[in-house]
């Protein structure tokens, strides 16, 4: 069997989804060593429209964007989301929040006006998105099991259960125990509770996971201590995108 | 069984001696107010009046995750796989023991399983009574103050610098043994071990089942349709903390993973919960628990009804880590019983 092609694109993002990629290293090559990259600017040059998986990092910020992922997702068998901005959308969407002149004038300065942009969004707002690799950055661990899993021709697997679950496999001390806030109640498990386990708090950066009970949410962030404004801008930072953020 | 005193100034020399063999885990503070089983080292400060381990410790026995078996997929060729480190848990409560007893009761019977048996006798259970008790611990009204078996040694502290050690094993004793002759209690040392008892059981008070624990199956069984469920799952995040918190859970989902060279894997396990949303999902996506009510339901029927019917005992061995685990403040069963109590008061 011929090896399948890979092929990443980037949209609105830090690119910083391929840069963990290229930090798996070692383990980069042996799992590359089952398919033919055809196109990876973190690695390699060179570039082909000929490709069986799409590795797509970045949202869609602009309508032209929309044109290009079309395209790709065109050419490609299987369209996977890389990251937070091309699964839920992610931190692009605080802009979403501010009036259009406002952003576009904070960003682009005086020469607003010679780019286009409108509210970002994450790629499933566009095209069908077959599997989705959530995180900022991603987990690379993670990278490599899905990709695998594609390989192996299974369907590829994500957590389907809050941060918590991790975060007590971790036995991690509960940030709200501690009088603080975190959005691992709600947001989708896959990360080993990294943040928290580090020492800070969730931040939702891996999506809201199925079926997220956010009223009941809302009343348990709701303390005394923390500011409806602090429960606004932490649901707003990943989540701009999803229900969660009023 | 045999009793003996045990002074403060032999424990170094003893954990010493333990740790050249075991892995040893001991009682301190993580910070203000928690407290949990943590691995032994020369000056660590033991937290003598620790309330509660904030893990329990059946993560000893049956770790977050878990490999079970490795394969080949070319060879198609499965080997078990099998770890067992000897370890030593210094500072069980005997509500954890109680714990720890049903797992062994509910994991090694029928078709026994194997990577938990061989972790659990690997595994030295030091028993230790509490000086005091959790603000969330209801222990003492589900009876579970005491542990009649499931330890090698029990310690209890009758003075700042005494213990009594009570021998529950052949392996304990030797333990024990390891710098010395032993000196067995006097009267006055055990009277001290029971006074010590009383004093905590007195603490213990402040929390408790508004009825015997053994009518809680009964309890339950004509609760089935309480508007209660509902009225506390309305807040349920699904999150689980709930079950892997708890001493006494044991579910788990098993998956599966291939090496980078798509040739080798391993299956493993890791800790699931009958709270999670997905937990009921069976082939074709059916889920026959799709409601919070449901779930929220099962758990305490797991809890005061099902368990009971096995083995004689409640699933809650009332250590209060659900109570404190669960941000929404609905994962209480101590206030779920009581409540059911008063809720069918007419028809006792
Ligand atoms: S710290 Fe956050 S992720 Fe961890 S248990 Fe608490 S709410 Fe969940
Ligand atoms: S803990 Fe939350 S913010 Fe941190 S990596 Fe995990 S999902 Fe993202
Ligand atoms: S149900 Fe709650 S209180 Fe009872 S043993 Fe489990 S964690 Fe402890
Ligand atoms: S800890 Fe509370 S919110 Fe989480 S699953 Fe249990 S009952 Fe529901």
């Amino acid at each position: 069997m011929a090896k399948p092609k890979i092929a990443f694109f980037d949209f609105a993002g830090c690119e910083g989804d391929q840069l963990q990629i290229a930090n798996l290293e070692e383990r980069l090559l042996d799992i590359l060593g089952h398919v033919e990259v055809v196109s990876f600017r973190e690695v390699a040059t060179g570039h082909s429209d000929d490709y069986d998986v799409a590795f797509v990092e970045g949202s869609i910020t602009r309508p032209e964007d929309e044109i290009r992922l079309k395209e790709i997702r065109k050419n490609a068998k299987v369209l996977v989301a890389l990251g937070a901005c091309a699964a839920i959308g992610g931190i692009n969407c605080l802009k979403n929040f501010l009036a259009e002149n406002v952003y576009r004038e904070e960003v682009y300065g005086g020469q607003a006006r010679w780019f286009s942009t409108y509210a970002a969004r994450p790629l499933k707002s566009v095209v069908k998105v077959d599997a989705e690799i959530p995180g900022c950055p991603i987990d690379p661990t993670e990278f490599a099991r899905i990709t695998k899993e594609l390989l192996l021709g299974r369907s590829p697997w994500i957590p389907d259960f809050p941060v918590c679950v991790e975060c007590k496999q971790a036995g991690n001390v509960c940030r709200y125990e501690m009088g603080r806030m975190c959005l691992g109640i709600i947001t989708r498990a896959g990360c080993k509770a990294a943040c928290v386990s580090q020492g800070a708090h969730c931040w939702g950066c891996r999506g809201l996971v199925p079926g997220a009970n956010l009223d009941a949410a809302r009343i348990v962030m709701d303390r005394p201590g923390t500011s409806r404004k602090a429960i606004q801008d932490l649901l707003r930072f990943f989540l701009g995108d999803t229900g969660a953020a009023l | 069984m045999t009793t003996y005193t045990v002074y403060k100034e032999q424990l170094p020399g003893l954990f010493e001696k333990w740790s050249e063999s075991y892995a040893l885990y001991v009682p301190a503070k993580l910070r203000e107010g928690f407290y949990d089983l943590v691995p032994w080292k020369r000056d660590l400060e033991i937290a003598w009046d620790f309330d509660v381990a904030y893990n329990s410790p059946k993560r000893f026995l049956f770790p977050p995750r878990e490999a079970l078996i490795t394969f080949n997929r070319k060879t198609c060729e499965a080997e078990p796989v099998f770890e067992a480190p000897p370890q030593i848990l210094f500072g069980v409560h005997p509500y954890d023991v109680k714990a720890i007893n049903q797992l062994d009761q509910l994991l090694e019977t029928g078709s026994p399983d194997q990577n938990y048996v061989r972790r659990r006798a690997a595994t030295v259970v030091m028993g230790y009574e509490p000086l005091t008790v959790s603000p969330t611990a209801f222990w003492a009204s589900v009876g579970a103050a005491s542990a009649a078996h499931g330890y090698d040694l029990y310690w209890t502290k009758i003075g700042p610098a005494a213990f009594t050690v009570e021998v529950g094993s052949a392996r304990g004793e030797e333990l024990l043994s390891m710098c010395g002759p032993l000196v067995p209690s006097t009267a006055g040392d055990k009277e001290g071990a029971r006074r010590a008892k009383a004093r905590v059981l007195f603490k213990a008070r402040h929390n408790g089942l508004r009825y015997n624990w053994e009518e809680t199956p009964r309890l339950l069984s004509k609760s089935w349709d309480s508007p209660l469920w509902r009225r506390y799952s309305q807040m349920c995040l699904a999150c689980g903390s709930c079950n892997l918190v708890c001493p006494t859970c044991y579910c788990f989902d098993i998956r599966e993973e291939a090496d980078d060279q798509l040739e080798e894997g391993v299956r493993y396990r890791e800790w699931d919960g009958c709270m999670l949303e997905s937990f009921a999902k069976v082939a074709g996506n059916h889920n026959f628990r799709p409601k919070a009510q449901d779930r929220y339901r099962h758990r305490y029927f797991r809890k005061g009804k099902y368990i009971y019917d096995k083995i004689g005992e409640l699933g809650c061995v009332g250590c209060g880590r659900c109570v404190r685990a669960c941000t929404a403040g609905i994962a209480n069963p101590l206030k779920v019983f009581n409540e059911l109590w008063e809720e069918t008061a007419h028809e006792h």
